[in-house]
């Protein structure tokens, strides 16, 4: 044992020297790879370019030391594999050497790191005897706020109070800057209370396609893309996500002009603009603060259809009753059943539930809402006799649902699946004929009704609707 | 230096090295990549076990017996569950009690996959608010499933039957049962058939305790009271804020206080599942007794009961400890003699440090010398032992201590410890075979917990106990 001790100093002794290049090839490259950018083709986590090892060292030091365990997401990709600790094993110069060749190198421009600034990392976190979730170290230490894709953004502030949004060209501003991180920041206004501000320039779509951009603010904001507003929050109010806005637009790859009018009326401020496009399911931001509350989950967890059958969660959901069931079909189409009302109550399209604010901590409850758009509510109340029992649910071999409810001795089946952009739903009855309650909503038109709100099933027959978005 | 280190080294050794002599503990290999925050297990035909997520996963695992651990495999039978507490296998259905329902499912087509989700009984109220749980349990003799439904927010009853206990026929009828519940953890039969649940330190709930459910009784927490009713239920008492349970108990016959008190922070703060050991000595002496899982110190404690004048009372040891993340439930196997258990962390932070896991416990074969019972006296307590005591430690009174307290029954959160005494133990006699010792105590308490330190004694082989500590609540003194 002794001897193994002595050996392992005999053999780390030529490297005192620290050249922190040779350091990473010997301790790091064999998972981050020598370029930087993640062994056997990405498949771990790449160290260039990443925002993890850039800004204040502390969060990459404390992770040396500790490693990092779980999911960590790096540049829009989830990795989830364990990054040994090396706090035992290299001592405190060494560490230095490699994170400071790390933060220089590969396009990474980020300040050297010192021996003792490693010591005294490794004192504040001696007791620590597991590896780090990346969940845990953000909290202690933010990652650097990244680029966003707006570029030649201009902001203006403007001195006075607004109760409506005026016309910024015939106002002289107090003050117009350059802004090249391409960050909107209230914080860049040198007036704190009654001003109004602007921002100018263009979003750099990455790829042609759908995106969904989201707003909140306090007090008032107003985003135009391509010269149009399109998401737009008036009056004066808190920015906790009571009076946030979502809007999609369809845009080309390429620059749009994008700009951005903000009034603060009095109290508080804040603005949050985020944005998703094609293959980017969690929010970013344009901002330097992220928008709040249950429309937004801080710690997104997807859940959509995998293998071609639809996804079913069970569990709290805003705008139906606790006791909802929701199916989320392959290509964007979702409802939820209520088991209390025992009729469908909720249609929307997109994404179809993100279990982020239910699975974090002790979870949330029925605050939370769809996670795709244009919900549809179909009815709220329960229209079936008081006698009337849920009594569970079916899967057909697709993985589609046939809900089922007793009164008396016969069963309501009432069956759903996704059909080339519709939801088409099956009606029948078991014994005898049953009156049911079709109400009509605005935004989609339900094929089938022959205009009735009201339809009598009997049995042996199936009524077929098939609910389409206007 | 070097003998510090090595005495450093023994110390950790000996203390380390003590369960493993008896009971073998070993995290089963969860599918790479999900997230296994187990909430409830069932045992299958052909070893094979399920389990429910928190996320309302639910998964079959085969391997979970074997004695190579890499090779368990598991296959995804459904998603979409909600947050299931209580699950068991019953001719080809897997029972679910979910917060909003008691279900049963299957496979009816063998696409390995369920296919049918039947809802048995969803007659209690649920309303959205994160904190009500439900839990159930296996069938009774009769084929009903007990559900203890957490108060709204541990605190309030805002949907109907919330502090209650119901249990749900075969054929789907909610039967009200107990009234007086806060925040249940587990639920499970001791091997009369008598059902248990666990409730947790807070308002009207001075510690954490192991608590019977005898049908028709209040279980201490008025809260939901309102809703006896809805079934023309008795209506339950409404207890004196502050008092105790044994004042309160005296006035309201039906009022059954805790069967054991768990001493809040000193055994656990979060009792949890609930498993009786009817194996005959699969796993230990430890016959009939009760497992309880805990979640926020990642044990499991030992129970053993009995019953005098008419109330279940008895003493909890600590048993099993250093488990991976806090434990939710815990399942017996009467046939392998091992127990199966997982749980979370998500919420309630917990000893065992990683997010959620999935354990087995294996009995060595080897005995630890322990208390194996502990049972009253009108004079004080009966220990029987697991191997015979050496005579002159376990016969002399110093080599023992007694401590007794109890807890205030109030609206606030919680109770310290209170209206302290010092039982005099005054004699110990060792019985022939020298298996147990009869302690003579002046000062008994009714309704007290009576901690019992007997670090003195030694086995008549020189060993110490492995556990000296034993909290046994005198709920009634024997004639």
């Amino acid at each position: 044992m002794f001897h193994r001790i002595l050996q392992l100093f005999a053999f780390t002794v030529p490297l005192l020297a620290q050249d922190g290049g040779q350091l990473f090839t010997l301790h790091c490259s064999a998972c981050h790879a020598l370029d930087g950018k993640g062994a056997t083709g990405g498949a771990f986590p790449p160290l260039a370019g990443s925002p993890w090892v850039a800004g204040d060292a502390d969060r990459a030091v404390k992770i040396a030391l500790k490693g990092l365990t779980g999911p960590v997401e790096v540049s829009g990709k989830t990795y989830n594999l364990e990054m040994p600790p090396q706090g035992a094993v290299i001592p405190d110069d060494q560490i230095a050497a490699i994170l400071t060749f790390v933060r220089s190198s590969w396009g990474n421009n980020a300040s050297p790191v010192t021996e003792d600034f490693v010591k005294t990392i490794r004192a504040s976190v001696e007791d620590r005897k597991t590896p780090w979730t990346a969940e845990e170290i953000l909290k202690l230490h933010p990652l650097p706020l990244e680029r966003t894709p707006l570029t030649n953004l201009i902001s203006q502030v403007y001195r006075g109070k607004w109760d409506a949004f005026p016309d910024f060209s015939t106002l002289k501003p107090e003050s117009a800057e350059e802004r090249h991180n391409g960050i909107i920041s209230l914080a860049d206004s040198p007036i704190k209370n009654e001003f109004a501000m602007t921002w100018k320039g263009s979003f750099e779509a990455p790829t042609t396609g759908e995106y969904t951009f989201v707003l909140d603010v306090d007090d008032a904001a107003m985003i135009r893309m391509d010269g149009k507003p399109f998401l737009q929050i008036d009056g004066s109010g808190p920015m906790n996500g009571s009076r946030l806005k979502r809007a999609k637009i369809q845009l080309t790859q390429g620059p749009h002009p994008f700009s951005v009018e903000y009034l603060e009326v009095g109290g508080n401020q804040g603005l949050a603009i985020g944005w998703k496009g094609p293959g980017i399911k969690s929010w970013k931001w344009l901002t330097d603060t992220p928008a709040m509350g249950p429309a937004i989950p801080s710690n997104s967890i997807p859940i959509e259809p995998t293998g071609g059958r639809p996804a079913i969660y069970r569990n709290f959901i805003a705008g139906t009753t606790p006791r909802a069931i929701c199916f989320g079909f392959p290509g964007g189409l979702n409802l939820a059943y209520s088991a209390d009302n025992l009729a469908p109550e909720l249609i929307w399209t997109g994404a179809f539930m993100d279990g982020g604010l239910h699975w974090t901590d002790r979870g949330m409850g029925n605050q939370v809402p769809p996670a795709g758009d244009d919900v549809i509510r179909l009815s709220k109340s329960r229209a079936l006799p008081a006698t009337a029992r849920f009594r569970g649910y079916k899967l057909d071999p697709e993985g589609n649902p046939i809900f089922s409810v007793q009164i008396g001795e016969q069963f309501l089946l009432d069956s759903w699946r996704a059909d080339s952009g519709t939801l088409v739903r099956k009606l029948t009855v078991t014994v005898a004929p049953l009156e049911i309650q079709i109400p009509q909503a605005e935004g989609i038109t339900i094929d089938g009704t022959g205009g009735k709100t009201t339809l009598t099933l009997t049995p042996g027959q199936t009524i077929t609707l098939t609910y389409r978005w206007n | 230096m070097r003998h510090i280190i090595f005495s450093l080294l023994t110390a950790a050794f000996a203390s380390a090295a003590t369960q493993s002599d008896y009971y073998l503990r070993e995290e089963i290999p969860l599918p790479p990549g999900e997230v296994m925050e187990i909430g409830s297990i069932a045992l299958m035909p052909e070893q094979k076990i399920a389990v429910t997520t928190r996320r309302g996963d639910l998964w079959i695992c085969t391997g979970a017996y074997g004695d190579d651990l890499s090779k368990v495999t598991w296959k995804k039978f459904t998603q979409g569950l909600h947050e299931p507490f209580g699950m068991f296998w019953k001719a080809d259905w897997l029972y679910l009690t979910q917060r909003p329902e008691v279900t049963r499912i299957k496979d009816s087509t063998g696409s390995g996959f369920a296919d049918t989700f039947e809802t048995i009984c969803s007659d209690w109220g649920i309303n959205g608010d994160y904190h009500e749980f439900a839990f159930g349990s296996e069938p009774d003799k009769n084929g009903d499933i007990w559900v203890v439904l957490c108060l709204t927010g541990s605190a309030a009853a805002n949907s109907d039957w919330r502090g209650w206990c119901v249990r749900i026929t075969s054929d789907g009828k909610m039967i009200p049962t107990c009234s007086g519940i806060r925040s249940p953890g587990g639920i499970g039969f001791n091997a009369e058939g008598d059902a248990f649940y666990t409730d947790n330190q807070g308002l009207w709930n001075g510690s954490s305790s192991l608590k019977w459910l005898k049908p028709g009784s209040f279980q201490g927490n008025p809260t939901g009271n309102k809703f006896h009713s809805l079934a023309n239920f008795p209506a339950p008492p409404e207890p004196a804020d502050p008092s105790r349970v044994l004042a309160e108990r005296l006035k309201h016959p039906e009022f059954i206080p805790p069967a054991v008190v768990f001493p809040h922070a000193i055994i656990g703060q979060s009792p949890t599942g609930i498993a009786c050991d009817m194996s005959n000595g699969k796993f230990g002496p430890w016959k009939n007794q009760l497992y309880v899982g805990e979640q926020t110190h990642s044990q499991i404690q030992r129970v053993c009961l009995e019953k005098v004048n008419d109330l279940y009372q008895g003493a909890v040891f600590h048993f099993l400890e250093g488990f991976e993340a806090g434990l939710i439930p815990v399942r017996y196997d009467q046939e392998t003699g091992m127990i199966f258990t997982g749980g979370s962390n998500r919420g309630w932070a917990s000893r065992g440090s990683k997010p959620f896991t999935f354990e087995r416990v294996k009995w060595t074969g080897r005995t630890p010398f322990e208390i194996e019972t502990m049972t009253a006296n009108s004079d004080g307590f009966t220990l029987n032992f697991t191997e015979p005591v050496d005579p002159a430690s376990a016969g002399d009174p110093a080599s023992y201590s007694m401590a007794a307290w109890t807890y205030i029954l109030q609206s606030g959160y919680g109770s310290p410890e209170v209206d302290q005494a010092a039982p005099k133990i005054t004699a110990a006699t060792v019985s022939p075979d020298k298996k147990s010792v009869r302690l003579k105590i002046d000062g008994l308490v009714r309704g007290h917990v009576h901690h019992l330190d007997s670090k003195g004694v030694k086995s008549a082989s020189g060993q110490a106990l492995w556990h000296a500590d034993a909290y046994y609540t005198l709920n009634e003194i024997p004639k």
